[in-house]
C-alpha cells in the first residue's frame, strides 16, 4: 500500500451544497438553533398534509413536536440534503424512502412482473406433435395475440369480462433471439434486437450465448403483481401464453397437446427472476430475498451504456442494490418501518463512494497498470491473497482519512453501518474490477471490515459482528455449505441473509468483476437481453438517476388508477 | 506455560493506550471524583438511597442446585444479592475520545465480571447487576477512560460520536443532557435515558487537547494518530484476514 495523490474530490460539491457557508473541513459546528422540523421543507409538508388527513379521518398522525422524544424534536443539528450520485439533483433524505419515491417502487414492480419464457419447446410440440407449421407469420401473429391477451383481453371464450388498458399500459411481451435472421423476420415492434440494443462486442456474446432459441421477456401488469404477488407472475402469464397459442394456432381448448404448452409455459420453459425462499422466509419465486447476485448484476444495465466505466456501470448497481435489498427487502418484506432507508443511500448519495472507488481505478491503474477504462481480460491481475489485501488496505485507509480530513462527510455518513458498508464497497469494488474475480472483491470487502473495525474501534451495528467478522473465511471457499461463487450468492445466502448494508453491495461487487473484463453478461444472457428493453417503465441502465426523478417527482410510474376512482 | 495475553498490536500511542486501559494488571489514572449518589442520578436506575430492587431473592436464601459450576464461579456481589440487570451505555466522540466501543468492550471484559457488553458504532452499553454496575460506572467516568466533553453517557438517542463538535467543544447530544458551565465545568442535568435531575451533576471539566491526543485510543489523521503510519496494527490485521482466508479451505496439516 502506498498512498496515491488524487486531486480531485468527487464528493466536495455535494458537501459544499449540503453545508452552505459553513468550511467542510472544520471539526466544529452550531447546532441546536435550527427549529428542529421546521428547518425542513418535506416535513412541513408532511404536517401540513397530516392536519388535512387528521380531519378526514378523525384520527391523529403525524406529530413530530410532540411524539418524538416528548416534544424534543428531530433537527436539533441541521437536516441534510443530498445529491443523488452523479445526477447533480439535490433531494431530502424523505424523497428516497420508497413509500415516497416513484421511480423506486416500479424499479422492484419490474423486475417483480417480469418472467422469460422460451418458445423452443412449444413450437417443438406444435411442430412435431400436432403437424403445424411454425414460421416468422405464424410467430407474429402470436405476439399479436399475446399482446392482446397479457393485460387481460380475452381470447377464445366468450362472454369474458377482460381488464381496462388504461390500467395495464405497462404490460406487453416481446421476443429475442440470438438468431439474427430470425429477429429480422419478426415484427420490430415485438423484437429485442440484440445488435441494435448492445455495443458490438456484447452483443456478439449474447447472441452467441442465446443461440438460435427463441425467448420471450414478459411483463404482466404492475397492478397484478403489487395485488398478488412475485409468484402471480409466472401463473398469470402462462395461462395467457396457453390461451395465445390455442387462438394463434387454433388449437382445441382441451386437447392434450394443450398441457404441453402449459408445462413449457409454467415450468419448463421459464426463467424466474428469483426463487422461492425457505419457509422461514417463506415467499414464492419473483421476490427479492431470492435473487442472485449474478441476475442482480444482469438486470442492472449500466455495463450496456457505460462498457468503458466498469466503476459508474457497478455504482449504478450499489444504488439499484441497496434500494432493492436494504430499503425494500431487508427494511419492509423483513423487518419494517423507516430506519433501514439511510444505510441504503449513504451508498448512492454525495458521491462519496464514487469517489472512494475511483480512488481504488487510480490506484489499479498507478500501480497494477490496469486499464480499467478498457475493461478487457487481458490485463487482469493475479487475484493472490496478498495482491487482494494490497488493494483493499490502501482503499480502506484512504476513505479512512478522506472521513477524517473532511468532518461534515464524517457527519454526513454520521453511522458506522454507513461507513463500513461504503469503505468495504469501494475495496470490494476496486479489487474485483483490478482481478475479474468476484470472490476475490469479497475477501476484500471481509479485510476492508476488519481494518475499518480496529483503526477506529467500530463498525456498524450488532450485525456487522456476524458476517463481517467470520467473512474471510466464507469469502473464497467454495466448500459446500460454507461458500459459494459471488454470482451464485444472493441475499438469501446463509450469513447474508439478516444484514442491511450488505446485499446490494456484494451484487456490484459480483457484477463489477465481469464489467472489469468487458464481459457482456455476469450470470444470464436472458436476463441481461430482457432488461435492456427501452419500453419499460424503469430505465435499469440510469437506476440513480431515475431515483433523483422519483425524488424530485418527475417520475410517471405504472398500476395508477385514477382511470376507477374519484377525481381529486 | 501460562497464557499471557498481549492486549493487541501496534507501536503507536494509540495501540499502548489500548494496551494499557485493557489490562487489569495497569491501573487506570483516576482523573476526577464523581460520588456514589452522583453515579446513581446519572443513570438513573434507582433513587439515590432506595433499595435495590431485586430480580430474585438473594443466593443465599434460596435452595441452590447441586451445580459443579456455581461451586466454581463466585457470583459478584450483584448476583449474591438478587439484583436486577440494568445498564450504563456511552457514546464515544470520534475526535479522540479516550476510549472508543469495541476498545470499552475489550477493556470490561479484562476487568469486570458478570457482565454482557454490547457494542455498535455509535454507543456502546454494558449490562449486569445493579450494585455491580455502579461500582464499574464509578470506575468508567471517575478514570482516563471518560472525558466530560467528548464521552457522553446516553441511554437512547445517542447520536453525535461522528458529528462535528460544538464550538464550546461538547460532542453533539440532542438532548443535551450534559452542558458545559460557564465554569467551565460539565454538568449533566438529565440522566442517561434523557429525564431531567432534579440537581445538576459536575463531572469535571473538560481534558485538553493535548490530553487527549496522549490518551485516545482512535486513531485519526486529521486530529490524532493516522492509522497508516502503525504499519505493525496494520500487517497484524492483514496477517488475521490472511490466515483466516486460509483455514476457510479447511487445510490439513502436513
Amino acid at each position: 500500500m502506498a498512498k496515491i495523490e488524487r486531486s480531485q474530490k468527487l464528493f466536495l460539491k455535494a458537501l459544499k451544497e449540503k453545508f452552505q457557508g459553513q468550511d467542510v473541513e472544520s471539526e466544529t459546528a452550531e447546532f441546536y438553533k435550527f427549529n428542529g422540523v421546521r428547518q425542513s421543507p418535506r416535513k412541513m409538508e408532511f404536517m401540513k398534509a397530516s392536519r388535512a388527513v387528521e380531519m378526514d379521518r378523525g384520527v391523529s398522525m403525524y406529530d413530530p413536536e410532540r411524539c418524538h422524544l416528548g416534544g424534543i424534536p428531530m433537527g436539533q443539528r441541521q437536516l441534510m440534503t443530498y445529491e443523488v450520485s452523479n445526477t447533480g439533483v439535490f433531494v431530502e433524505g424523505d424523497d428516497l424512502h420508497f413509500v415516497n419515491n416513484a421511480a423506486m417502487q416500479q424499479m422492484w414492480d419490474d423486475i417483480r412482473r417480469t418472467v422469460i419464457v422460451g418458445m423452443d419447446l412449444a413450437h417443438q410440440t406444435l411442430q412435431k406433435r400436432l403437424g403445424k407449421e411454425v414460421t416468422p407469420e405464424t410467430i407474429n401473429e402470436y405476439l399479436h395475440i399475446l399482446n392482446h391477451a397479457m393485460p387481460g383481453g380475452a381470447v377464445v371464450q366468450e362472454h369474458m369480462v377482460e381488464t381496462h388498458p388504461g390500467l395495464v399500459d405497462d404490460c406487453y411481451v416481446k421476443v429475442f433471439t440470438g438468431d439474427q435472421e430470425l429477429a429480422d423476420d419478426l415484427e420490430p415492434q415485438f423484437v429485442l434486437d440484440v445488435e441494435k440494443l448492445f455495443p458490438a462486442k456484447q452483443a456478439e456474446a449474447l447472441s452467441a450465448a442465446v443461440g438460435k432459441s427463441l425467448w420471450q421477456a414478459i411483463h404482466i401488469p404492475t397492478t397484478v403483481s403489487r395485488t398478488c404477488d412475485g409468484g402471480t407472475t409466472s401463473r398469470w402469464s402462462a395461462m395467457q401464453i396457453g390461451m395465445s397459442f390455442i387462438a394463434a394456432y387454433r388449437m382445441c381448448a382441451g386437447e392434450a397437446a394443450v398441457a404441453d404448452l402449459s408445462y413449457a409455459a409454467k415450468h419448463a420453459g421459464v426463467i424466474q427472476m428469483a426463487s422461492h425462499l425457505p419457509a422461514r422466509r417463506a415467499r414464492g419465486p419473483n421476490e427479492p430475498g431470492g435473487i442472485m447476485f449474478g441476475v442482480f448484476s444482469d438486470i442492472i444495465q449500466a455495463n450496456r451504456k457505460y462498457p468503458n466505466d466498469p466503476a459508474k456501470a457497478s455504482l449504478e448497481v450499489v444504488g439499484a442494490g441497496t434500494m432493492l435489498f436494504d430499503q425494500i427487502w431487508l427494511g419492509s418484506y423483513m423487518s419494517g418501518g423507516v430506519g433501514f432507508t439511510q444505510y441504503a443511500t449513504a451508498a448512492y448519495t454525495d458521491n462519496i463512494l464514487d469517489e472512494f472507488t475511483y480512488y481504488g481505478m487510480d490506484y489499479a491503474k498507478d500501480k497494477y497498470k490496469v486499464d480499467w477504462k478498457n475493461p478487457s481480460p487481458g490485463d487482469k491481475v493475479k487475484p493472490t491473497q496478498e495482491i487482494v489485501n494490497d488493494l483493499a488496505t490502501e482503499v480502506t485507509l484512504n476513505a479512512m482519512e478522506q472521513y477524517e480530513q473532511y468532518p461534515t462527510m464524517m457527519e454526513d455518513h454520521f453511522g458506522g453501518s454507513q461507513r463500513a458498508g461504503v469503505i468495504a464497497a469501494a475495496s470490494g469494488l476496486t479489487t474485483s474490477i483490478t482481478t475479474g474475480n468476484s470472490n476475490a472483491g469479497l475477501n476484500a470487502w471481509y479485510l476492508s471490515m476488519l481494518l475499518h473495525k480496529d483503526g477506529w474501534s467500530r463498525l456498524g451495528f450488532f450485525g456487522y459482528d456476524l458476517q463481517d467478522q467470520c467473512g474471510s473465511a466464507n469469502s473464497l471457499s467454495m466448500v459446500s455449505d460454507r461458500g459459494l461463487m459471488g454470482e451464485l450468492r444472493g441475499p438469501n445466502y446463509p450469513n447474508y441473509a439478516m444484514n442491511v448494508g450488505h446485499q446490494g453491495e456484494y451484487a456490484a461487487i459480483v457484477g463489477s468483476s465481469h464489467y472489469g473484463r468487458g464481459d457482456a453478461f455476469c450470470y444470464s444472457p436472458l436476463v441481461k437481453v430482457c432488461f435492456a428493453d427501452p419500453s419499460l417503465k424503469f430505465d435499469f441502465a440510469e437506476p440513480r438517476r431515475e431515483f433523483a426523478k422519483g425524488a424530485i417527482r418527475e417520475f410517471m410510474p405504472a398500476g395508477e388508477r385514477s382511470l376507477i376512482i374519484p377525481a381529486r | 506455560m501460562a497464557y499471557k495475553p498481549q492486549y493487541g498490536p501496534g507501536t503507536s500511542i494509540v495501540a499502548e493506550n489500548r494496551r494499557k486501559q485493557m489490562n487489569p494488571g495497569q491501573k487506570l489514572e483516576k482523573v476526577r471524583s464523581v460520588t456514589d449518589e452522583d453515579i446513581v442520578l446519572i443513570l438513573g436506575h434507582r433513587a439515590p438511597g432506595s433499595a435495590y430492587p431485586s430480580a430474585h431473592p438473594p443466593l443465599a436464601e434460596q435452595q441452590e442446585p447441586d451445580c459443579p459450576m456455581r461451586k466454581i464461579v463466585k457470583p459478584t456481589e450483584g448476583a449474591q444479592a438478587g439484583d436486577r440487570v440494568r445498564y450504563i451505555q456511552f457514546a464515544d466522540s470520534m475526535f479522540n475520545a479516550p476510549s472508543q466501543p469495541y476498545q470499552r468492550t475489550y477493556t470490561e471484559m479484562y476487568r469486570f465480571r458478570g457482565i454482557d457488553p454490547g457494542t455498535l458504532s455509535g454507543r456502546q452499553i454494558v449490562e449486569c447487576r445493579e450494585r455491580d454496575l455502579e461500582k464499574y460506572s464509578k470506575e468508567l467516568i471517575e478514570t482516563e477512560m471518560f472525558d466530560p466533553a467528548l464521552v457522553g453517557i446516553r441511554g437512547a438517542t445517542v447520536h453525535g460520536h461522528s458529528l462535528r463538535l460544538a464550538e464550546d467543544g461538547m460532542m453533539f447530544d440532542m438532548l443535551q443532557r450534559n452542558v458545559l458551565g460557564e465554569d467551565g465545568i460539565v454538568k449533566y442535568v438529565k440522566n442517561q435515558i434523557g429525564e431531567p435531575l432534579d440537581r445538576a451533576v459536575a463531572v469535571g471539566k473538560p481534558m485538553d487537547q493535548k490530553w487527549l491526543k496522549a490518551h485516545t485510543t482512535i486513531y485519526h489523521s486529521l486530529v490524532g494518530t493516522a492509522y497508516r503510519d502503525d504499519t505493525e496494527y496494520v500487517e497484524y490485521v492483514q496477517r488475521i484476514h490472511s490466515l483466516r482466508t486460509k483455514y476457510g479451505f479447511m487445510p490439513k496439516e502436513e
